[in-house]
């Protein structure tokens, strides 16, 4: 149910209130999912005229699961706070005392009902640290964490229901992994309309059982880390090692991501750094067609040599300069049988990611110049005009 | 544990709700009483099993929400107390009615329920959460109740509620409600009235008088047993006065014929045979051998003095020639008859069901001997023929019997027309 339609059929006087929860609702370590409404009722009678919902399921990510709390408020009395039920958690009782915004209920306050939702899930969150006492291995693990500034404040735990037939106990730990992304490339969504949030890692560990012999970690990375990295496979982390911690794992993973999110930023300042060095000439030239002036990926030329004209498509790569950039010579007179600009791809050139980007560009017009005659024989032989 | 509400609470509180336009709530008041069922089995001595029953009588619905507690939950005793007043020793549980929402207690219902529990003193204190559940289109709207007893923190147990007489009385027991009728209009006005219905000890009086009615009957009935008892003794004195008499009779004519025909043959040969005396005798004998064709029936001592008794023809139809014994055995014997069919019963027991016990066929041939000297006894006679017709057309080939012997002990011999008279010989 989109935030539109849920707004629009939720009674009026409640509408400011689930208005900021829908629209700017994020709780806990994942802030790329936002809340969600569902299964909007009323308990006004079937003769009031709408809208009149004033009670439904709201969908809270947390610790790698999705929470569904019944919010029930009354429409007819819009002034009193709402009354919980907590799915299937029936064992949860927060204790109203420390609920601030429950005691002092302001249903003038747009921001009341998710602030008392986040004051909920923390106590959500020491209900379930509770149950971590069933397993003495687990909660270790969690003491451990807790002791550690950079884990234990931002770490979500859900404990399993014991599996009625193996007796077993299973827990997971989410674990929002500290590191600076605050110079990852922008990356735009193809929803302009949703905010991608802020730039996140996320470490699930899932305890099968409560001994710590099967461990599955999995990372999550918001979309932009995601690009950024080159996918959501070009990162893999290590397996949990047999009899290991978490507090040993954890910085672990943590290095390697931070590792490669660094040289990530590293190739683009380079590639940034080339592309601005060579501003002047490329926009002076007149002969570059286009290139990217966000993620300075990709350049292209116009040239011509003894009244020759091709086009030069420059890849650089994401781990540049490491990585050897592209070269796409292409021609403007010549096309293939299937109908494209007869093209030739090289990627195997003098290169060294050692040189800087004015020995790059120096040697790139020493290989264009060699390699041009051939490239032009070849758009003669094999294309056509 | 199991509990039970009473219609009309249960439907108030349903009224109450659906004409609600927001949650709704209050309090439930009854009585919780142990009940101990003691079963006795072949398997073992006895089983004694208790359960305690919560009965809901009444309830008591809160004005607003929040009317005794706080956004937090917590109870404002003062405000229960002025709902409450001096029913709070009734309280039993609490209700809830919300419409489509989950039969599962919310997170306040749990913190109230939790002090209620405390400050009522009730250790067993019930919730009982409505819902109505309405389709989309609201076509269709299902209420549904769950009566919850919260126990050591544990807030999702349930108990089964019961509505004594909700279903088809027809078929099953209508239970009296065991509530206790607290209503002041109705003691006022049996308070009034009630001495013309009731008696000192609240009994009602009609009752006793059925009950004396009852007593003297029973006393009257053993009295009439007892008169039965002595009658069916005299009866009993008599009727073996009866047979004995009988008897004596049937001895006395055995007699009596033995010693005629001890006489008839020495008469016989003593004399010589001559033919005029012959003639008699051959007169006789077409006459008698045409009464001899149609054979007759024992029952038809009519035109002898004394006619034999059913024994006494069975006797002699053992002590007759061989040849003559089937028939005579199977015109001895009398067709079987209905029960309730005209004529006389033939029922092989003693007794017909009107206290007398006399045999039956006695009972004819006693009717037989006292009409022997009545000449009207056609209609008899001819019910009687009705009786021994197939006998009659059974043994219509049958041979030839001598006279001599049968002649004087012979009973009257039938025609299929039933005119006796006219063949006898004799």
């Amino acid at each position: 149910m989109s935030p539109e339609v849920t707004l629009h059929r939720i009674s009026p006087e409640l509408r400011p209130l689930l208005s900021s929860v829908v629209r700017n609702g994020r709780v806990g370590l994942d802030s790329t999912n936002c809340l969600r409404v569902t299964d909007l009722k009323t308990g006004c009678t079937s003769l009031t005229p709408g809208p009149c919902c004033d009670r439904f399921k709201l969908h809270i990510p947390y610790a790698g699961e999705t929470l569904k709390w019944d919010i029930i408020f009354n429409a007819q009395y819009p002034e009193l706070p709402p009354d919980f039920i907590f799915g299937e958690d029936a064992e949860f009782l927060p204790e109203p005392s420390e609920l601030p915004h429950l005691v002092q209920w302001d249903s003038g306050d747009p921001e009341c009902l998710l602030q008392l939702v986040k004051e909920l899930l923390q106590q959500y969150h020491h209900y379930q640290c509770q149950r971590l006492r069933e397993s003495s291995r687990l909660l270790f693990e969690y003491d451990s964490l807790l002791e550690d500034p950079n884990y234990g404040r931002n770490m979500e735990i859900y404990a399993g229901r014991k599996n009625s037939w193996t007796g077993e106990f299973s827990a997971r730990f989410l674990l929002k992994l500290p590191g600076d992304f605050s110079n990852i490339p922008v990356y735009l969504l193809k929803d302009t309309a949703v905010d991608p949030g802020e730039d996140v890692a996320l470490l699930s560990v899932s305890f099968e059982d409560a001994e710590a012999t099967q461990v599955f970690p999995k990372l999550y990375l918001s979309p932009s880390i995601e690009h950024a990295l080159g996918g959501s496979s070009a990162l893999h982390i290590p397996a949990f090692p047999s009899g290991g911690c978490l507090i040993d794992y954890v910085p672990q993973v943590c290095q390697l991501l931070n590792n490669k999110v660094q040289y990530v930023i590293q190739g683009y300042h380079k590639r940034r750094e080339t592309f601005i060095r060579h501003r002047p000439c490329l926009l002076t030239r007149k002969g570059v067609v286009e290139y990217d002036a966000e993620g300075f990926t990709k350049l292209t030329l116009l040239l011509m040599w003894k009244d020759f004209c091709f086009l030069v498509h420059v890849d650089l790569p994401l781990y540049f300069p490491r990585d050897q950039p592209t070269l796409t010579f292409q021609s403007v007179y010549h096309f293939t049988s299937s109908g494209q600009l007869y093209s030739q791809v090289q990627k195997s050139y003098p290169y060294s990611p050692r040189w800087d980007g004015n020995e790059m560009a120096k040697r790139a017009k020493a290989y264009f110049k060699s390699f041009i005659p051939q490239f032009q024989e070849g758009a003669f032989a094999n294309g056509k005009l | 544990m199991a509990a039970s509400i009473s219609g009309y609470t249960f439907s108030s509180v349903c009224y109450h709700s659906a004409n609600s336009n927001s949650d709704h709530e209050g309090f439930l008041l009854g009585d919780v009483r142990q009940e101990e069922t003691v079963s006795i089995s072949d398997t073992q001595i006895s089983t004694a099993e208790s359960v305690q029953v919560v009965e809901i009588h009444n309830h008591d619905p809160c004005a607003k929400l929040f009317s005794f507690y706080d956004y937090a939950g917590k109870l404002n005793e003062e405000n229960l107390n002025s709902i409450l007043k001096d029913r709070r020793k009734n309280v039993i549980g609490w209700y809830r009615f919300r419409r489509n929402t989950q039969q599962q207690m919310s997170f306040r219902e749990q913190i109230i329920h939790k002090q209620l529990t405390e400050l009522l003193g009730v250790p067993d204190l019930v919730f009982l959460l409505f819902s109505f559940i309405s389709t989309a289109n609201s076509s269709t709207h299902a209420l549904e109740y769950v009566l919850f007893r919260p126990h050591h923190s544990r807030y999702n147990q349930r108990i089964t509620l019961t509505i004594p007489n909700l279903g088809n009385t027809s078929q099953q027991e209508y239970k009296v409600s065991s509530v206790p009728n607290t209503s002041i209009n109705y003691t006022q006005v049996i308070k009034e009235h009630g001495a013309e219905f009731f008696d000192k000890d609240g009994v009602m009086k009609d009752i006793r008088t059925i009950y004396q009615v009852y007593s003297a009957l029973q006393d009257k009935l053993q009295a009439v047993c007892g008169e039965v008892e002595q009658s069916e003794r005299v009866k009993e004195n008599i009727q073996e006065d009866v047979n004995k008499l009988k008897q004596q009779i049937a001895l006395r004519k055995r007699k009596t014929a033995e010693e005629e025909r001890r006489l008839l043959e020495a008469q016989n040969a003593d004399s010589h045979p001559t033919p005029e005396e012959n003639t008699e005798p051959s007169d006789a004998s077409p006459l008698s051998r045409i009464a001899f064709q149609t054979p007759s029936a024992p029952e038809r001592p009519s035109t002898s003095p004394n006619p034999p008794s059913y024994s006494d023809l069975l006797a002699q139809g053992d002590s007759l020639p061989s040849s003559s014994s089937p028939t005579t055995s199977a015109a001895l014997l009398p067709r079987p008859q209905a029960v309730g069919s005209p004529g006389h019963p033939i029922t092989p027991y003693l007794g017909n069901g009107d206290g007398s016990s006399s045999d039956s066929l006695d009972r004819q041939a006693a009717g037989q001997e006292d009409d022997d000297d009545e000449e009207d006894e056609d209609e008899d006679e001819d019910e009687d023929s009705s009786e021994y017709e197939n006998l009659v057309s059974e043994a219509g080939h049958l041979p030839m019997v001598s006279t001599s012997g049968l002649a004087q002990g012979r009973p009257a011999a039938l025609g299929p027309d039933g005119d006796a008279r006219g063949s006898q010989a004799t």
